[in-house]
């Protein structure tokens, strides 16, 4: 579905690349997540997935970037957007400010493309629906906490049926709860067919939903793989990335004699209980 | 929280299409000015305006602004007028060389009289027509999408702006800064704010121009709308109508030799 090779990437009067050599394949019906230390590029990837590289941003992009068949440098912008939905990391700036209820703020990107009335009023209730922001509908954007225009953002950009959607820290000012949500509406949409790119630091839910991660350090993309062997690395510090707190714990224990360790090292609830009760049994 | 003062009341006004209020008030003020007898805008303040205000449920709201924003005004231009009007010859009262004529205020009744009519109607406008409606109203009648953007945009980012705004001043203040007392103090204070704010904003435009690409903003596909401004022939006919009205206001008096 989404294919990018030997990507590199310059803004505009800036020296050095801000991403370099970075190939990547996502399937369709596929949550990839990518994870990465802050200023690593992830946002920039996710500009050059959704074609905002080099459409609005200009600068130098070498490589090709193919999203459904389609080499999205030789689309028009437009038509980029009809193919890949983008949720930038700060709400604030996603709610158009054009709108005065939320119920007309999801709908806004279907007005702007021409769907027809009947249709967008079916598919608002159901985006809002499935962010269960529903009783939120006759709210102004503006009156919301940062939670609750984040998941107006997201419905905002999932009423719009893109077959794929970036996700810049889709989850930045959710709560626990909020957030697992989210996650979950991202497993539905990818059950639906969606398919999905999700930039993240919450790295125990990208083990927990995602089918493959990436990892960007040193503007390149260094690793991709099963989330379980790509969260229990021993390189994520390395690369800027804590590790799940279970393989800390885990780690530390090790490291402190508490535990023989030795055996692979657990990167969720599940695994960290089976992990300690092997060497210390109840 | 948009900076509106629009009064969510179920009203017949209120469900006026905004086209056709927009329509009316143009006209009224058409007349208003066209004709300058000040009994005419008294007449259409009392026939029109009043009774529009009652029906809507706006009239205490209505009459708190018009004072506000009037009063002001009224009394400055019958002072002013009253005192100094050039063809002032019937005096009423007299101090040194200062006279109150009644020419100069026949002259600020006429002006003061127009003025009121004015601002009430637009008031009136703001505060039973939801600026949503108003947008949609003029966009499904050809207005550009950028333009109707940039109006509902700056009155709803200008509050959020604000709140950012205290937000900045708060933590300033949590890291020592002292703001002085009076206005010097207050601009000193502005300073450190301006900064992160106007930095701020700039990223802003970036990321929200991004945000608006993604939803279609760009595209050239004709536009639909969500939540239809309710609209009937009885109103297509008065909107009509309302621009021989005024057109009427304006020669009748000329023809007639009323002025």
């Amino acid at each position: 579905m989404i294919t990018l090779t030997d990507i590199g990437y310059a803004y505009p009067d800036a020296e050095h690349f801000a991403l370099e050599k970075v190939d990547l394949h996502v399937e369709h019906g596929e949550i990839l997540g990518v994870v990465g230390a802050s200023g690593a590029g992830k946002t920039t990837l996710a500009k050059i997935i959704a074609g905002f590289i080099p459409h609005v941003d200009g600068g130098e992009l070498t490589g090709t970037v193919v999203v459904d068949g389609a080499d999205v440098a030789e689309l028009s912008l437009s038509d980029a957007v009809s193919k890949v939905g983008l949720v930038i990391q700060n709400p604030f700036n996603q709610i158009s400010g054009a709108k005065y209820t939320v119920r007309d703020e999801i709908a806004f990107g279907l007005e702007n493309l021409g769907v027809p009335r009947e249709e967008m009023v079916e598919r608002v209730a159901a985006a809002a629906d499935l962010l269960r922001i529903s009783h939120l509908m006759d709210s102004s954007p503006y009156a919301l906490s940062g939670g609750q225009q984040q998941l107006v953002a997201i419905a905002s950009m999932v009423v719009l049926r893109t077959p794929v959607l970036v996700m810049d820290e889709p989850t930045s000012q959710l709560d626990p709860a909020g957030t697992r949500m989210v996650f979950d509406v991202l497993s539905a949409l990818r059950d639906a067919g969606s398919t999905i790119v999700v930039l993240e630091h919450k790295v125990e839910l990208l083990r927990e939903h995602c089918d493959r991660v990436a990892v960007i350090a040193g503007e390149t993309i260094v690793a991709v793989g099963e989330p379980r062997e790509i969260l229990a690395d021993e390189r994520m510090p390395e690369w800027g990335i804590g590790a799940t707190r279970f393989t800390e714990a885990a780690r530390a224990a090790a490291g402190r004699g508490v535990v023989a360790g030795g055996g692979t090292l657990p990167v969720s609830l599940d695994e960290a209980v089976a992990f300690f009760q092997e060497d210390v049994p109840a | 929280m948009a900076s509106t003062l629009y009064m969510d009341r179920k009203s017949p006004v209120h469900r006026l299409n905004p086209v056709t209020k927009l329509v009316i008030l143009i006209t009224v003020i058409v007349i208003v000015f066209a004709i300058p007898f000040w009994w005419v805008a008294a007449g259409v303040v009392a026939v029109v305006i009043v009774p529009a205000a009652v029906v809507s449920r706006c009239g205490g709201r209505l009459a708190r602004l018009g004072l506000t924003i009037l009063l002001p005004i009224v009394v400055v231009l019958f002072i002013v007028q009253g005192l100094t009007f050039p063809g002032g010859r019937t005096a009423l009262w007299e101090w040194g060389p200062l006279a109150l004529t009644t020419e100069g205020l026949l002259f600020a009744l006429g002006i003061g009289s127009r003025i009121v009519c004015l601002v009430l109607a637009s008031i009136l406008f703001v505060l039973t027509t939801h600026p949503g409606d108003l947008l949609s109203a003029l966009t499904e009648r050809g207005m550009s999408p950028k333009f109707s953007y940039i109006i509902s945009s700056t009155l709803q980012l200008i509050p959020a702006f604000r709140d950012r705004a205290d937000g900045i001043l708060l933590a300033q203040q949590a890291r020592g800064l002292a703001i002085g007392k009076g206005l010097r103090g207050r601009v000193g204070a502005m300073m450190p704010l301006l900064a992160p704010l106007v930095l701020g904003m700039f990223t802003d435009v970036e990321e929200r121009a991004t945000a608006m690409e993604a939803r279609g903003f760009g595209s050239t596909a004709r536009r639909t709308a969500l939540t239809p401004v309710p609209d009937s022939t009885a109103q297509r006919i008065v909107r009509w109508s309302m621009p021989l009205v005024a057109a009427a206001a304006i020669v009748l008096p000329l023809v007639t030799g009323a002025l």
